[in-house]
């Protein structure tokens, strides 16, 4: 993971905060991870723990103010983004990067067609004329499995998930290298979810794509990523190969958050919550940000800065008290 | 003893421009007391227009609701009140449920002044003895909504919802805009609850890991009509309609070596409106045939085990 420069994506660093009525909101707090290309690699958390932050980061979208990037290196194929000038930028958002938003219900603009909406991006990036843009376009609709007759309707003639394949097929027009899926089925139905994800892995197969899939559905990024990064409080506490994550998993946090889930093979009458609540990203707390609702917490935690160790090879930890995990 | 909630033949239609949409269609069922009954289905298919119509928060079209053996579905006045006293409902959404101009104690007295059963002082007690309960920490309660956190919110919710004693309790998604470690704390506070005060609850979400948990029995819906209706653990070791089975295979599996499977429906939900006699889930389902397009009937086909299919026995 630190090895920089091979990597296809490489994120060094990365620290964003939010200004909100003179109160500094630490978002993303020296986050550092690599890609490889092809790959799907989940970022797992809490609302409010900086995963959204973090892939507005790369696409460099975050409305300043109130966002404010410190510091940290974002490398795609060695180069940095950081400091690539707006007007390359505009070229790499959508060519080589795209981004599946959250919402599909906002993420379309009301006031055009569909297809108006597809040929935007077509023709930005491309020598397109109308007629071969119309034509991509509906290709792309035939693609992701809604009719091309449906062209020319409005966002509000589809439902919530044709409104997530629309946008899925506007982040594909220009065939990126890097798609960066926010929560792309948090808004949907689970039999329209199993569609959607099934459409997401079939595509990224398609262009030899690499994914960043950002999503606290811990079923979804089973079935779907292969690196798993958990995010606490705008860190990375617990990166490593799906089977790390999912079955040897480490930290306290991760091993919380798997215990709190009701499950359908387990039967107790009560679930291991995690005590307490996130901690107030205006206020963190000193030492290890998940300290205070920590079980295995020793006095170390509370003081110093808990750096992100290699507890295997490709296993990554964020704690100091490991061991004292039954 | 009758069940502590019976609802017959219920039904609640709404006027839209287009037609007579229906939300809720023929959905009958009883809860016996302290116990739980889970409704489940994707959104849209009227499972909180049932929850709502149930404690008449809206008139049912037609039907009958029972409770405790008493007819509840036309009272009024202060026979409506005393009804209210019994049936309390917790909301989904923890941010828009609460007035942001009231602080947390006085949401919590509102009920309890409402009930006007409880002198000043009593009453106090009473909201701390509340707070207490679903653990909201004494430095809060004086504080507005949009200074606590999800979590604490729907505690907040939870307590409203328990502050005149009530029977019965409609959960209408309450943990379902929750992280997932906030969520375990809050379903491990419904339940406590329920052993403690033996309180009776219909639990309506659309997560089947978090109904399988809770409920005793649950209920499968889709566009308005019970699909089907069983034991908990049954409904996950030997469901029968075939929109069921597609819902639990569509589950993404937290086992990484258990690839999912789900079964592949054609297309997505149908309208509710003026919908065709015959089986709804008829246009999207696997196993069509003609006969799916007369009325299906919930029968009873082992004990306590109902499902609306005419070709239940032949596909399973």
């Amino acid at each position: 993971m630190k090895n920089g420069k091979s990597a296809f994506l490489s994120v060094r660093d990365l620290t964003v905060v939010y200004t909100a009525r003179k109160k500094i909101v630490h978002a993303v707090n020296g986050v550092s991870f690599d890609m490889q290309k092809g790959e799907t690699l989940g970022l797992v958390g809490e609302t409010g723990a900086g995963k959204t932050t973090i892939a507005k980061s790369i696409l460099r979208i975050l409305p300043n103010p109130p966002a404010k990037v410190l510091g940290g290196e974002i490398l795609l194929e060695g180069k940095d983004l950081m400091t690539v000038p707006e007007k390359d930028m505009l070229k790499i958002r959508g060519e080589k990067v795209a981004m599946i938003f959250q919402d599909p219900m906002t993420a379309l603009n009301p006031l055009m067609t569909i297809g108006d909406q597809i040929i935007e991006g077509l023709q930005l990036h491309n020598d397109f004329n109308d007629a071969e843009a119309a034509q991509k376009a509906k290709e792309l609709l035939e693609m992701v499995g809604i009719h091309a007759a449906r062209f020319n309707e409005y966002p509000f003639e589809f439902s919530g998930g044709m409104k997530q394949r629309v946008v899925i097929a506007m982040a594909l027009a220009c065939e990126p290298e890097l798609l960066l899926a926010d929560e792309p089925t948090t808004a949907l139905d689970v039999t329209i979810q199993a569609q959607v994800l099934d459409l997401i892995a079939k595509l990224k197969v398609k262009y030899n794509a690499s994914m960043i899939l950002i999503t606290h559905n811990l079923g979804v990024v089973a079935q779907t990523c292969d690196r798993v990064a958990v995010i606490y409080a705008g860190k990375i506490i617990e990166y490593g190969s799906k089977k790390d994550v999912f079955v040897d998993n480490a930290h306290p946090y991760t091993h919380g958050l798997f215990a709190s889930l009701p499950s359908f093979s387990k039967d107790s009458p009560r679930l291991k919550a995690i005590a307490g609540s996130m901690p107030d990203p205006t206020n963190l707390p000193q030492g290890c940000a998940f300290h205070p609702r920590c079980p295995y917490a020793i006095e170390k935690c509370r003081i110093s800065e808990i750096p992100l160790t290699e507890i295997a090879p490709g296993h990554f930890c964020r704690c100091c008290n490991i061991q004292q995990k039954g | 003893m009758p069940p502590l909630i019976e609802v017959k033949n219920l039904s609640k239609y709404f006027k839209v421009p287009a037609g007579v949409l229906h939300a809720v269609d023929n959905v009958s069922f009883a809860i016996e007391k302290g116990q739980t009954l889970g409704v489940v289905g994707e959104s849209g298919c009227g499972k909180s227009t049932l929850g709502r119509t149930i404690i008449r928060l809206q008139e049912s079209t037609a039907g009958h609701i029972l409770l405790d053996g008493e007819d509840i579905t036309h009272v009024t006045g202060k026979k409506l009140k005393e009804v209210r006293n019994k049936v309390q409902i917790v909301f989904q959404d923890p941010y828009s449920s609460l007035n942001p101009r009231l602080r947390i104690d006085d949401t919590i007295r509102e009920p309890l002044r409402n009930s006007g059963k409880y002198s000043r002082s009593q009453l106090n007690e009473r909201a701390s003895a509340l707070m207490d309960l679903v653990g909201i920490d004494v430095r809060l309660r004086q504080s507005y909504p949009h200074e606590l956190d999800g979590g604490r919110r729907q505690r907040v919710g939870i307590a409203r919802a328990l502050a005149v004693d009530p029977e019965f309790i409609v959960c209408d998604e309450p943990v379902s805009s929750l992280d997932v470690s906030i969520q375990a704390q809050v379903l491990n506070l419904l339940m406590d609850l329920q052993e403690k005060m033996g309180v009776t609850y219909m639990f309506v979400t659309h997560d089947l890991s978090v109904v399988r948990h809770i409920s005793n029995t649950i209920c499968v819906m889709y566009l308005g009509e019970v699909v089907e209706m069983c034991p908990s653990k049954e409904l996950f070791t030997n469901s029968l309609h075939p929109y069921t089975k597609a819902l639990l295979s569509a589950i993404p599996s937290l086992d990484i070596n258990q690839p999912m499977q789900p079964i592949p429906l054609k297309g997505e939900l149908t309208s509710p409106i003026n919908p065709k006699p015959g089986c709804r889930f008829f246009p999207r389902c696997p196993y069509a045939k003609g006969g799916c397009q007369e009325p299906q009937k919930l029968e009873e086909v082992s004990a306590k085990h109902y499902v609306a299919c005419c070709r239940a026995h032949e596909i399973n």
